[in-house]
């Protein structure tokens, strides 16, 4: 599938962090969804994507194209959206839309005012008077009225109810509909991406642990629980990670119908993504 | 770039009214004691700080990180805050010559009743103008390198870098065995606006030389 995002061998150093030769790709008419635990490197990576901050090796191409190579014309098909609303907040939804139309060429008046009504979203009162939900909800409606082809979101839907996140995720399904659209999506809440992404990729250390397929994750990834005896049994190669809480093993395995039919004894659970990531980082590999 | 100018314009016009308060109390304050003209020129210097108020709000809400991501460029933003500083200090200048003028007429300090009090007013608010704008072109590289909060805290260096700068000049002036007459002044002010245009270049390329170098994490 042609890739609209495509990040190669990204490396940037920090003292006592590196983002090390990140690389992962979000194909058209898809949602990656970006995971890891706090500090990971979620953010350097989207920062480091946009030219936010200057990395210090590796490849980013837009549309097959970095985005120092034509950045005008690049961004006006890019939206963001980072974790809270970015304009001062005695603005009103009206002054923001006569800023951002001079900003971007393509603003659409009609997506805006459609997306205000949407989300029930006054334009004439403060930024000041909203809740975090409807501050989130006016961040994605300005990214959303220049019709950009990528979406790009730093933890947009972190400290939003439940109902308020549910509402914002449709509006991301709607958005991939169009299949030349794509969104990349970090986030800590993986209920959200198990719910809408495509693609997973996994940050932990500033280094991708795996970029896959969500439903390889979901249909074939399982814990095996076993006691000592069964887990000096299994395969090690066959084992991603394994955590020891008193007396039972938690294996964390890439297909758990073989397991199934290995350790016929043994309690085999599927694996959620936050089990997976917290085998992955509370864990320990096999040497 | 109209984005940029307009987003400033939009956040200080919530302080509009706050400012002609305080504008209203230094016109009490200084016409009586100091006179109109000096009135005019705090006026100026006084709006001119505002483009400070502007960095304090883009700092609060991450707003320069997120102008980035828009197709607006570096060059575009650094630019902004000089054209908004000339706004400012026009804005400054205009205000202090208007409510300056009212005042005098109110305290009796200036009678404006031929052509010559009327140049002599619009001298001192081009004065005023190019102070204001110097003085706070100084604060923006400041502004771009240590932020909002650490730069207003800099920010009496604008002050003293342009007043240290005329300092010396007139020294090396008083030494090599000019001397200031009135005529000398003369001329001066009426090169100040290119002054002020060299003065503003410089500032300019300092600034944007912090900016492109600097990483918008926050």
């Amino acid at each position: 599938m042609e890739a609209i995002l495509q990040v190669d061998k990204l490396t940037k150093q920090y003292p006592g962090f590196k983002l090390d030769h990140v690389s992962f790709s979000v194909p058209k008419g898809t949602i990656m969804g970006l995971i890891g635990e706090n500090g990971a490197g979620k953010s350097t990576t989207i920062h480091a994507i946009l030219d936010l901050i200057n990395k210090d090796d590796g490849v980013v191409t837009f549309w097959g194209q970095e985005l120092s190579s034509n950045p005008q014309n690049i961004k006006e098909d890019i939206g963001v959206v980072f974790d809270g609303i970015n304009f001062y907040e005695t603005l009103t939804p009206a002054k923001i839309e006569n800023i951002s139309m001079k900003a971007y060429k393509q603003w659409d008046k009609q997506i805006f005012s459609s997306y205000l009504k949407r989300f029930q979203l006054p334009s004439d009162k403060e930024v000041k008077t909203f809740s975090r939900g409807m501050k989130m909800k006016l961040s994605i409606a300005v990214a959303l009225s220049h019709k950009p082809k990528l979406l790009i979101l730093d933890e947009a839907t972190s400290g939003l109810d439940p109902v308020m996140r549910d509402d914002i995720l449709d509006v991301f399904l709607d958005f991939v509909q169009d299949e030349n659209h794509a969104i990349l999506m970090s986030s800590h809440i993986t209920k959200d991406l198990e719910k809408i992404a495509d693609y997973i990729t996994f940050i932990h250390k500033g280094k991708v642990l795996f970029s896959k397929p969500k439903d390889e994750l979901l249909y074939h990834y399982g814990i095996i629980r076993c006691g000592e005896a069964v887990f000096h049994q299994i395969d090690k190669s066959a084992i991603l990670s394994y955590r020891k809480r008193d007396y039972q093993w938690d294996v964390l395995v890439a297909d758990k119908e073989n397991a199934r039919h290995l350790y016929q004894n043994t309690v085999i659970d599927d694996a959620s993504i936050d089990d997976i990531i917290l085998l992955y980082v509370k864990g320990e590999q096999v040497k | 770039m109209k984005s940029l100018i307009l987003k400033d314009l939009y956040n200080i016009g919530h302080n509009a009214k706050s400012m002609l308060f305080m504008l209203l109390v230094f016109a009490v304050i200084f016409i009586p004691v100091s006179g109109t003209e000096s009135y005019i020129i705090t006026s100026g210097v006084l709006c001119s700080m505002m483009v400070i108020t502007t960095f304090s709000f883009d700092n609060t809400s991450k707003w320069i990180k997120y102008a980035m991501i828009t197709p607006i460029t570096k060059k575009d933003l650094v630019i902004s805050k000089f054209i908004v500083l000339f706004i400012f200090s026009a804005i400054g200048a205009v205000s202090g010559m208007i409510i300056g003028t009212i005042g005098s007429l109110i305290t009796h300090k200036a009678a404006i009743t031929n052509i010559e009090s009327i140049l002599t007013l619009l001298f001192v608010t081009l004065v005023s103008l190019v102070t204001a704008d110097i003085f706070g072109s100084v604060s923006i590289p400041l502004l771009f390198k240590f932020g909002a909060e650490r730069a207003r805290i800099l920010s009496l260096i604008s002050f003293l870098i342009p007043i240290g700068i005329c300092y010396i000049i007139y020294q090396l002036l008083l030494y090599s065995g000019v001397s200031i007459t009135d005529n000398f002044i003369f001329i001066l002010i009426c090169c100040s606006p290119l002054i002020a245009i060299v003065w503003n270049y410089v500032m300019y390329k300092i600034s944007y030389g912090i900016f492109s170098r600097k990483e918008l994490l926050e």
